[in-house]
């Protein structure tokens, strides 16, 4: 005979205190997790270097973006003598990290003689602000200067859902471009933008219009891909730009930079290195390097693979072929990574300035890979503290 | 929108809060605990 439900719930152990012990427990619970969260909303600080003359922000192009999570710091470098403009864009995906700190890297050490540089170093602000659910990502990584450690947060792929929600099942960005819904929230295929559309259309407008106002001459947006990724350690160029990449890669190859260069496709609607080409007179190129931390094969996610790049899965699959770069005991470390971004982004300058004399844009103090492979990156990022 | 959001969230999470409280199995409570932390943070707009 089985007991009455008096009984039952006699033994069952909960009463009202025990549920009120369990409600403190979540308040308690929620309180220190939520410092955890908070933690990622600060931005660590940038130090802007001798070269840097002024700063504004990405608002001032389009005030629809004022005063959102997505404006973000816009900074220029400007020479004495008049020449063309050149735009950095990193962060586009925090999750990227090789984008943001060299974008970081050059505004902290990086002097213009001629010409214009203008960097923008946490294009997708908002997503700086968490990381992706799932992943396991940790939200800060460290990178050593000669005094000190730096740190700088590791962020998600796109703009914060608390800043932007919900998803729709499909995205149709401007461009007609049928996408997966959480593709709203990533500014790389949000391009041209729309002012009166998602946040993160807004943001893509800004950028946008920032091209247009500031007559900028060559745009680079700066990203990172995982070592299985078919498109990668590559310059991606809008077809106005094509011949500059292509010159760009021989002469990184003379170098030992193997550097593969992708047409813009076009059909392939929203991205950058499409649709800042299309909609303004830019000459736009993507650059990828390869961070095994994004990457479906590794193993442990933690700083140490992030910075350090170094994962044995990776380097098992690099000795079987199956990646689409160079992947050994070495692994694919940060310095390497942002160390190849600077001298490819060097290279890009050095060449547009030799068919563009009019335009010239002489940027110095730029370290070279191997520089930053000896020197180490922290040796060109200023000391914490500034 | 978000308010809107916001309220429909705070409604579930009272919800549950009543449950716990009138619920007498102890499983049945620390399953509601579990459920009741990310929708708070939810609710806070922190996650």
């Amino acid at each position: 005979m089985s007991p009455d439900p008096e009984t039952q719930k006699a033994r069952s152990y909960g009463n009202r205190w025990t549920a009120l012990s369990l409600l403190a427990v979540v308040a308690a619970t929620v309180f220190l997790v939520a410092q955890e969260f908070r933690a990622m909303w600060s931005d660590p600080p940038i130090y802007p270097g001798p070269g840097v003359t002024r700063q504004a922000r990405l608002g001032d192009y389009f005030p629809g973006l004022a005063g959102t999570a997505a404006d973000t710091d816009v900074y220029f470098l400007e020479g004495a003598e008049a020449g063309g403009t050149a735009l950095v864009l990193g962060g586009t995906h925090p999750n990227e990290p090789a984008s943001s700190l060299t974008a970081i890297t050059m505004l902290e050490s990086a002097v213009v003689a001629r010409g214009r540089l203008i960097v923008i170093p946490r294009a997708t602000q908002s997503g700086f602000t968490a990381t992706d659910p799932q992943e396991g990502f940790p939200q800060f990584y460290r990178i050593e200067t000669p005094e000190g450690m730096r740190e700088f947060r590791y962020g998600g792929r796109g703009t914060n859902p608390i800043h932007q929600w919900p998803d729709p099942v499909i995205y149709v960005n401007g461009s007609g471009q049928q996408l997966a819904g959480p593709e709203v929230r990533n500014l790389n295929r949000s391009y041209p933008g729309d002012p009166d559309g998602y946040l993160t259309e807004r943001l893509a407008y800004a950028i946008v219009e920032m091209i247009r106002q500031e007559q900028v001459d060559l745009s680079i947006d700066l990203h990172e891909a995982s070592p299985e990724y078919p498109v990668i350690n590559a310059m991606v160029a809008h077809e106005d730009a094509m011949d500059l990449a292509v010159e760009a890669a021989l002469l990184l190859e003379f170098e030992d930079i193997q550097i593969a260069v992708e047409p813009s496709p076009a059909n392939l609607r929203g991205l950058s290195h499409r649709e800042w080409g299309d909609a303004t007179d830019t000459k736009a190129i993507l650059i990828e390097s390869a961070n095994p931390a994004q990457g479906r094969l590794r193993g442990a996610t933690n700083e140490a693979l992030i910075v350090e790049g170094v994962d044995r899965y990776y380097t098992r699959a690099g000795e079987l072929g199956l990646l689409y770069v160079p992947f050994g005991e070495a692994g694919s470390p940060m310095n390497e990574r942002v160390g190849r971004h600077i001298q490819t982004v060097s290279t890009l300058l050095e060449v547009f300035s030799t068919y563009n004399p009019g335009r010239t844009i002489t940027v110095e103090n730029l370290p070279t890979l191997n520089e930053v492979m000896q020197n180490g990156l922290g040796a060109y990022l200023a000391s914490p503290g500034g | 929108m978000t308010l809107i959001y916001q309220g429909i969230t705070l409604f579930v999470v009272l919800l549950i809060v009543w449950h716990m409280v009138r619920e007498g199995r102890l499983k049945e409570q620390i399953e509601a605990a579990l459920v009741l932390l990310p929708l708070i943070l939810r609710l806070l707009m922190i996650k």
